[in-house]
């Protein structure tokens, strides 16, 4: 186990520096930052010199990036272009609203997705049609799309939630992020009920669940240990890529409800060309998605060691 | 002027929606969509309100400088040293009064009630330091200064207890108005000599005399700008007590939040949602003057986009009207050239304008003569002409299929480059950048009164400050006539050299003018007192918003 955590974790961050090498260089040649830089003025010949000279932007590639790292080590991201202050200030409250929304989120698509494809899975051929036939829907609608539904639903017609915002407080918060983690968990939800039902499928008729109903163990207790515990790796590995997306997708509901969060500053900073941001939400957002997975997998492990121990020694 | 920057401000060529424009005041252009009742400030409020939310579609604006930047939050922040009034006129402002004693000295005289937001009065040393930012090259006023006299000795030097003497090196006859914009935006001195190059920043923040207060921690980036009233504002405290600016550049998203009550207004709504803002339950649309417009030039010396016989048969084959219908909602109206018609509304020698403007040709669609003049011009049109617009630019980009679409029935075959913000943004200022590219696109404003602000950057031959003056455009009469409306000591007789010159580059369409287009600005049903026309980006608009 240990051996098996050790070499996730010397696999993560050499995975984290490979990234940080092609993000750093992807970024640099996308885009021209000196209108960035020069604000609303007309760059004359000389305060475009004085720009390249303050932003190093005649230093090879290389140099620039050893810069970058070190300073990164000593947690110091650069400045923002657009905004003049350090890039941590600037994601640091935005993160906590999209982390919110992502928790909220990922309730619903446990609560819904996972439980839906367990109704799916034992609860006869017309709950499970009934189910395919919304996740097929669901899987189709895209999250801008169920999110200009919604909105027309829930907040032009019914008026019962705000549509813009991120609100103040716990309560207002929540309410206002419900709108948007639904638009965002529907096609997850789709997604892993679909996971959830053909794991507990291939379980419910597999041998050993047939042994145990025969051995007359009662339906609860065959489900709980046999069925559910041999699909949880499964679901869990799919659930720690979901998350995962969940960050990146998020920037369509943050955009389209107006909420001040990492996604829709990404989206924001990659538009004005305001490349430290682009830099390190781009390197946050690989983090999270190789640390969501290797969690993912150490928790399966735990559930079940037989699960990967193959996995370890290969 | 503002053309330029607007481009180069990479994102507000994305977000940009309805920089919108004008008509002569009174009388409505018949050719325009004829209901539009034009306003240009709602009635002033009559209660007092905690709190307004207000939209800012630019986006986050990247620093509150005034010298710096233009947006719509500045102006309620810090006062100029003249005020521009909703209808373009020019009052006093923290400036008592401003003028040329001599052809080449110019001189203000402050009010002496006049205090910062911390308390500390504003001294001509203040005003001094504030025009200075202007003269340096780094400004976006930078043109507007360009012939005061450049030795900090004698250019701008404080005279007496209230004021300040600026001279120059040539008459200007512009100076006077371009003091209504932040060119003169007052500053206090040692606030701004503590912050150094960081004024306007987050973390600095501004010290300014406006009806409203940024307080140290009030711009929260990425987030909101929380702005208070000021209660010793030098003419009268404003009624909204909290004024907190959000930053929603998605347009369906702000239609949505405008219309839910969740914002409270916006300058600058999308005209294609002007059937939504006209909706049941919604607040007030109002369409005021502008000076904004939409246009393309050439970007190139060479081949056909350098001919002005290929850009007046492209004008000729451009429908104004769908181009009105279809980008603008029906929100603006036919403009004839490149500056607008509201930007000397209120000039003293405005009837020579309007004399001159009303005798230049009007658009109108005429195929077979723009075919012929195509054959005519002996240009080679085999090559495919690229049009540059900024990718994401909802308007833009329709305006370059309508132009694309003119050019195929004329036998020109356009071809469109959406670039990207930072890229389309290099090519104000990059000559390297416009390799292959022959036309672009762009939509500017100008915010102060005057009319020389963009024939000087797209007649002038380059050396004499024609910057985008891309296909060598070089009429000798045209700059005498230009140079000598800048430095004319008499409005009446700038006015005449302008109307010369202007005779002469309209039908050599240095820009294709399209169309202008109105300010659109949008208002919860309980409120009222917005500044509604283009002014807005040059006074305190907000100091008399209330409730009705």
């Amino acid at each position: 186990m240990f051996r098996m955590v050790a070499g996730r974790l010397g696999g993560l961050l050499l995975t984290l520096l490979l990234a940080s090498i092609v993000i750093f260089s992807a970024v640099l040649v996308t885009g021209d930052p000196i209108s960035t830089l020069a604000g609303g003025a007309k760059p004359t010949p000389e305060l475009i010199a004085q720009i390249r000279a303050d932003y190093r932007l005649d230093d090879p590639v290389w140099t620039r990036y050893w810069l970058w790292l070190t300073d990164a080590l000593h947690g110091d991201f650069g400045r923002s272009f657009v905004y003049k202050t350090d890039v941590v200030s600037l994601i640091g409250p935005r993160f906590g609203v999209t982390l919110q929304l992502v928790l909220l989120t990922l309730a619903f698509i446990l609560v819904f997705g996972v439980g839906s494809g367990i109704l799916a899975a034992t609860r006869g051929r017309v709950v499970d049609r009934t189910v395919s036939i919304l996740t097929s829907l669901g899987m189709a609608l895209p999250t801008f799309v169920v999110a200009i539904l919604l909105i027309w639903l829930f907040a032009k017609t019914l008026g019962w939630f705000p549509v813009f915002g991120e609100g103040d407080g716990f309560v207002d918060r929540l309410w206002h992020l419900v709108l948007p983690s639904v638009s965002l968990a529907v096609l997850f939800v789709a997604y892993i009920s679909r996971i959830t039902r053909a794991a507990l499928v291939a379980q419910l008729y597999s041998e050993h669940v047939e042994t145990a109903t025969v051995r007359g163990i009662p339906r609860g207790r065959v489900f709980r240990i046999h069925v559910f515990r041999n699909a949880a790796p499964q679901i869990l590995a799919i659930s720690g890529t979901t998350v995962a997306g969940l960050f990146a997708a998020s920037a369509i509901a943050e955009v389209a409800f107006g909420i001040g969060g990492v996604g829709s500053l990404l989206v924001e900073a990659a538009a004005r060309a305001d490349l430290p941001v682009v830099q390190v939400l781009s390197l946050i957002l690989v983090a999270i998605f190789v640390v969501l997975n290797a969690v993912a997998d150490i928790i399966a492990a735990l559930i079940d060691p037989s699960s990967v121990a193959g996995g370890v020694a290969a | 002027m503002k053309r330029s920057a607007l481009a180069i401000g990479a994102l507000a060529c994305v977000t940009v929606l309805a920089l919108s424009a004008c008509a002569p005041r009174d009388e409505p252009n018949p050719q325009s969509s004829g209901e539009v009742a034009l306003v240009d400030a709602q009635p002033a409020g009559t209660k007092p309100v905690d709190e307004v939310t207000w939209a800012i579609v630019e986006g986050e604006p990247a620093t509150l400088n005034p010298a710096a930047s233009a947006n719509l939050i500045i102006p309620n922040l810090c006062d100029n040293l003249l005020s521009l009034q909703p209808d373009f006129s020019i009052q006093p402002g923290i400036a008592t009064t401003a003028e040329f004693v001599d052809p080449t000295t110019f001189v203000i005289t402050l009010r002496d009630d006049v205090t910062f937001w911390n308390g500390d009065p504003v001294t001509a040393e203040d005003v001094a330091y504030s025009l200075r930012q202007s003269t340096n090259p780094a400004s976006q006023w930078y043109g507007a200064f360009a012939l005061v006299d450049p030795d900090p000795a004698t250019g701008i030097t404080v005279t007496g207890p209230n004021e300040v003497t600026v001279r120059f090196v040539a008459p200007d006859s512009a100076f006077r108005d371009a003091l209504a914009g932040q060119g003169s935006a007052v500053m206090q001195e040692s606030f701004g000599a503590a912050a150094g190059g960081a004024v306007g920043t987050s973390d600095v923040g501004l010290m300014c005399t406006g009806p409203f207060e940024l307080a140290p921690g009030g711009w929260k980036p990425g987030s909101e700008i929380e702005t208070t009233a000021n209660p010793d504002y030098w003419n009268g405290t404003p009624l909204v007590q909290k004024l907190t600016y959000s930053f929603v550049s998605d347009g369906p998203t702000l239609t949505t939040a405008l219309t839910q009550g969740d914002i409270d207004g916006a300058i600058n709504v999308a005209p294609s949602s002007r059937t939504t803002f006209e909706g049941d339950g919604a607040g007030t649309l109002t369409v005021g003057h502008s000076t904004a417009s939409y246009s393309f030039g050439p970007a190139t010396a060479e081949g056909p986009a350098a001919d002005p016989a290929i850009r007046r048969a492209l004008s000729m084959a451009i429908d104004r009207q769908q181009f009105l219908d279809t980008v603008v909602s029906g929100l603006g109206y036919p403009q004839k050239t490149i500056v607008p018609e509201f930007s000397f509304q209120s000039l003293d020698a405005a009837a020579t304008y309007q004399a001159g403007y009303d005798a230049l040709a009007a658009p109108a669609v005429n195929i077979e003569g723009a075919k012929k003049l195509v054959e005519e011009s002996g240009e080679d049109v085999s090559r495919p002409l690229v049009l540059a617009v900024p990718a994401g630019a909802r308007e833009l980009q329709q305006t370059a299929a309508i132009i694309q679409s003119a050019g195929a029935s004329i036998g020109l075959n356009i071809t469109i480059d959406a670039m990207q913000a930072s890229d389309f943004g290099a090519l104000f200022y990059d000559p390297s950048r416009r390799d292959g590219v022959d036309f672009v696109a762009t939509q500017g404003y100008l915010e102060t009164p005057g009319v020389l602000g963009y024939p000087s950057l797209f007649m002038l031959p380059a050396a004499q400050g024609g910057v985008f003056n891309w296909s060598e455009y070089d009429n000798p009469e045209v700059t005498a006539d230009l140079m000598a409306a800048r430095t004319a000591t008499d409005a009446q007789s700038a006015a005449e050299s302008f109307v010369a010159a202007q005779e002469i580059f309209a039908p050599d369409m240095l820009q294709i003018t399209l169309a202008g287009s109105y300010q659109l600005t949008y208002l919860n049903k309980e409120l009222t007192g917005v500044t509604t026309s283009v002014a807005a980006y040059g006074s305190p608009w907000a100091l008399h918003l209330g409730g009705k």
